[in-house]
């Protein structure tokens, strides 16, 4: 054991050594945590080699959008703005479609499909069942209720192992963490967002959806009102974007940081520290790549029983509803 | 004769919710109260701001939309207050 955690640390020094000078630490450490239309081999005590570039894929949404342009920083193709839709595929793409890959391989392999069997067989078969009963029972029963949670507990799964399948990726060397990009942490909150609003139109239909949204005040003031309520919908999935993104993105940085001060105090003794300290931020990197699946989908669970929740107790907007909500209930019996 | 029960919205009594999910529906009207508040004067600015730069009339109408947003966002958190107290 002592023997792997020595050569494994040795690894990391190595790595870090073939990273070039200290004048470039700071665009070693950016250029591997954005995305890139390429993936990179890194060799220990060699140049990095292009293994693998990617098609490039353009799309105009006006005449001659995506035509190249010169800009100060030489030829290139415009952005969205300009009228040019990006659909490339990219480092990150890549890492969602093997996350996808590979957790569709484990289910197939350790998924129960024999329904006359109902003990699972096997470690692999028995951690799956364990997560999965924690995301039924813990996230989602426990969030949302027990009548309506186990019809989320389908999106709570994919949402939980998709992440955690993707986190754990960028931990293996040459891969890429996805959900350090900005734009993959925002569609998988926009999932979220648009099941907590169905969950809310399910629970208090579409009128006291509406309604809910005017804020329950005189309609002379909604013009003001409904973009208010409207804005507030966004907070949660921007909450959940940006925890995600943030926490898988300061990992990588603070992790190849540490390997960086080798170069930046320009002594190889700093190795003797700053190597430790990069493999425990590693381990700790490991385990938030749990937490963050967790925290994601538990917030996800959190909110849908919240809006699921807001749906059964629409009455307060002035409806009359002859039956108390459980919603109602629970507040004035917890703080009783 | 057995009478049965009419079914409550939501299907159970809740016991079977957790802690934080308790807590955060507890707090949620709350919440979306202080939300009202801070989310008028913050549409009234933006709004005023854009319509500004649209007609070119800064920074009259930013001024007086920010007076109205604020205005709503205060009657909107004291019409949620006054209803929370209703409630309990």
């Amino acid at each position: 054991m002592r023997k792997a955690m020595v050569l494994f640390a040795s690894l990391f020094a190595a790595t870090a050594w073939a990273a070039g000078s200290e004048d470039d630490v700071p665009g070693y450490i950016l250029h591997h945590v954005v995305d890139s239309p390429y993936l990179e081999i890194e060799v220990p005590l060699g140049n990095p080699i292009k293994a693998l570039e990617f098609p490039q894929w353009h799309v105009p949404l006006k005449a001659n959008g995506c035509a190249p342009r010169m800009t100060e920083h030489g030829e290139e193709i415009p952005g969205l703005m300009d009228g040019c839709l990006d659909m490339s595929i990219t480092k990150h793409t890549l890492m969602m479609w093997l996350a996808a890959l590979l957790l569709m391989a484990t289910l197939f392999i350790w998924g129960n499909r024999d329904k006359t069997k109902l003990v699972p067989r096997g470690a692999g078969a028995n951690i799956l069942e364990m997560l999965v009963l924690f995301v039924r029972d813990e996230l989602a029963i426990k969030n949302i209720g027990k009548e309506e949670g186990p019809r989320y507990v389908p999106f709570l799964l994919t949402v939980f192992f998709f992440i955690l399948f993707m986190n754990m990726l960028g931990m293996i060397p040459w891969m890429a963490t996805a959900t350090g990009n900005l734009a993959v942490t925002m569609a998988l909150a926009l999932c979220t967002f648009v099941i907590t609003q169905v969950a809310g139109i399910r629970a208090a239909g579409l009128g006291g959806y509406l309604k809910h949204l005017t804020g329950g005040v005189a309609p002379w003031l909604w013009p003001i009102m409904i973009p208010v309520e409207v804005l507030g919908l966004f907070t949660k999935p921007f909450a959940l974007t940006m925890r995600l993104f943030a926490n898988m993105l300061a990992g990588h940085i603070v992790f190849f940081f540490l390997l960086g001060l080798i170069f930046l105090l320009g002594h190889p003794a700093v190795a003797a520290v700053s190597v430790p300290f990069a493999f425990a931020i590693f381990m700790l990197e490991l385990f938030v790549a749990f937490v963050q699946a967790y925290v994601f989908a538990m917030l996800s669970a959190l909110f849908i029983g919240m809006s699921v929740a807001m749906g059964h107790h629409h009455d307060d907007h002035g409806h009359d509803h002859p039956e108390a909500g459980p919603s109602h209930d629970q507040g004035k019996a917890h703080h009783a | 004769m057995e009478v049965k029960e009419p079914r409550k919205p939501g299907g159970s009594d809740g016991s079977e919710l957790g802690e934080t999910a308790r807590q955060m529906r507890a707090a949620q009207p709350y919440i979306s109260a202080v939300w009202k508040l801070v989310g008028g004067a913050v549409v009234g600015v933006l709004g005023g701001y854009w319509l500004d730069g649209w007609l070119g009339t800064g920074p009259w109408l930013m001024v007086v939309l920010s007076l109205v947003g604020i205005c709503v966002g205060f009657y909107g958190f004291l019409h949620e207050m006054a209803r929370l107290g209703k409630r309990k």
